[in-house]
């Protein structure tokens, strides 16, 4: 009954949904898993790197994480050349904005305006829709570190965590249990961020520090991927911070630092699993 | 009145033995009348890249943020740094977009390569590029800092010689020009990195 309606972006369905965005996301679900979480003093983001080909180069830098800005950098899951074209657009508008008011883009209008453009290709032109979901990490002096994700549709929100691609809703579940933990357990566990009462919405969350978000998110990709094949090589570990000037520091790190960030979770697990 | 002399500029970029040098006046005037003593007209574009912009001092500000925001979208699509060479052809092409409304600027590019050997270019306002291995200038003193360059110059200098030659021929060339001068500001970059020293000269 869809086949009617799916072939334009800009005709809705009979149920009112586009079906070329609801294909598009199906797109993405099938692409390298990204995790974001909010800590504290910055941001984490864990992508899946994907080698399809032992026969391919080797990325420069990395396939799945760029930087936008000074403050702010995303992880992407999809089509990556779309996805090029996105990253290219949020370079020019974050530029163009510190050009005209001497100030670093605010976070939540760099994404929405790569959001805009995303959102153009599902109402105007029959072009097909951008087959791209990002996470956005920045930080602005307004309101600190922000965590965005935005999908095909254009449709964007703020998390304190979350996963896209690949088994995301495996992933997303093991946040809602593990991540940050409430107010009057911070005594307890060295760990802040291993326990949390779902339910007791008024309570405050206390926010995890860089290197237990690094762990979480090695924990969410252990579960996303295939478990048996994680390594070093296969993950990589993205971290925003403050340095001493004030200034963002992005620090992608190196295949020795991401081994001890697993090889601490290996540990916890084993520890967890005698008790 | 020329548009490029209205506020007064001095600007002077000096070669030396692994390293560069880059001076500039500290005087905004509006034609005779002076209005500042302190206005920039040095840039640090990054640790061993230097530009000076002579001329109007609208522009002077105007393309210091252009430059910015074009070499941080280079560095971004690139994934490096910008090298001194690349960066003057930048500023060459910018200033050329704009050939029948240009910007009246007459910038001086200063800085070490990659192999940490000095780098000098100087344009005109529609970026038409010369390279020197001595010394280049620009602003409203050019036939007093050609002068005095050409007499104190020679090769080789270590940084703390090249600093006292820079300083001597700026100092001197501003104090026949009366659109430039009120101090100034003197930068030596050498690959351990650089110092900056300001000059106390006649106030007037």
């Amino acid at each position: 009954m869809a086949r009617r309606y799916d072939s334009s972006t800009t005709t809705f369905s009979p149920e009112g949904r586009l079906h070329q965005v609801e294909y598009a996301i199906e797109a993405i679900n099938n692409a390298g898993t990204c995790v974001g979480i909010l800590a504290k003093d910055g941001i984490v983001m864990a992508s899946e790197k994907r080698v399809t080909s032992g026969l391919l180069a080797p990325a420069k830098t990395s396939e799945k994480t760029y930087k936008l800005s000074q403050h702010s950098a995303c992880n992407v899951a999809g089509l990556t050349a779309d996805a090029n074209i996105l990253i290219d657009q949020a370079r020019l508008r974050a530029g163009r904005y510190e050009y005209q008011y001497c100030e670093p883009i605010p976070i939540e209008q760099l994404v929405e305006h790569v959001c805009n453009y995303k959102q153009a290709y599902t109402q105007y032109g029959g072009l097909r829709p951008f087959g791209v979901a990002f996470l956005f990490a920045g930080y602005d002096e307004h309101y600190g570190f922000q965590l965005y994700q935005s999908d095909p549709s254009g449709n964007y929100s703020g998390w304190k965590a979350t996963v896209i691609g690949a088994n995301n809703q495996a992933g997303k579940s093991l946040l809602k249990n593990e991540y940050g933990s409430q107010e009057e357990d911070t005594e307890e566990g060295k760990d802040g961020g291993e326990e949390m009462k779902t339910g007791d919405a008024d309570k405050k969350l206390i926010l995890p520090d860089v290197q237990e978000a690094l762990r979480l998110a090695v924990k969410v990709l252990n579960k996303t991927m295939d478990a048996t094949a994680t390594s070093p090589d296969k993950m990589e570990l993205f971290s925003m911070t403050l340095d001493t000037n004030g200034n963002c520091k992005h620090t992608i790190l190196s295949s020795d630092e991401t081994k001890e960030v697993m090889d601490s979770v290996d540990a916890e697990t084993a520890a967890a699993g005698d008790m | 009145m020329s548009i490029l002399e209205y506020n007064g500029a001095a600007i002077i970029g000096m070669a030396g033995k692994n390293c560069v040098g880059i001076a500039s006046d500290n005087r905004l005037g509006a034609q005779i009348q002076t209005v500042a003593t302190d206005f920039k007209k040095v840039f640090s574009m990054d640790d061993k890249l230097y530009v000076g912009l002579a001329g109007l001092a609208s522009d002077v500000q105007t393309m210091h943020n252009l430059l910015k925001f074009r070499q941080n979208l280079y560095e971004l699509r690139e994934e490096r740094s910008v090298s001194p060479k690349v960066f003057s052809n930048l500023l060459s092409s910018l200033l050329y977009e704009k050939r029948f409304g240009p910007y009246f600027i007459e910038p001086v590019v200063a800085g070490l390569d990659e192999k940490n050997e000095p780098f000098l270019s100087a344009m005109d306002l529609i970026g038409a590029p010369s390279y020197h291995e001595d010394f280049v200038v620009s602003g409203t003193a050019t036939a007093n800092m050609l002068g005095m360059c050409e007499t104190l110059y020679k090769p080789d200098m270590e940084p703390e010689e090249l600093f006292e030659t820079l300083s001597q021929a700026l100092l001197a060339s501003v104090d026949r020009d009366s659109l430039s001068g009120w101090g100034a500001v003197v930068h030596i970059v050498t690959k351990d990195g650089v110092i900056t020293r300001e000059l106390k000269g006649r106030q007037d």
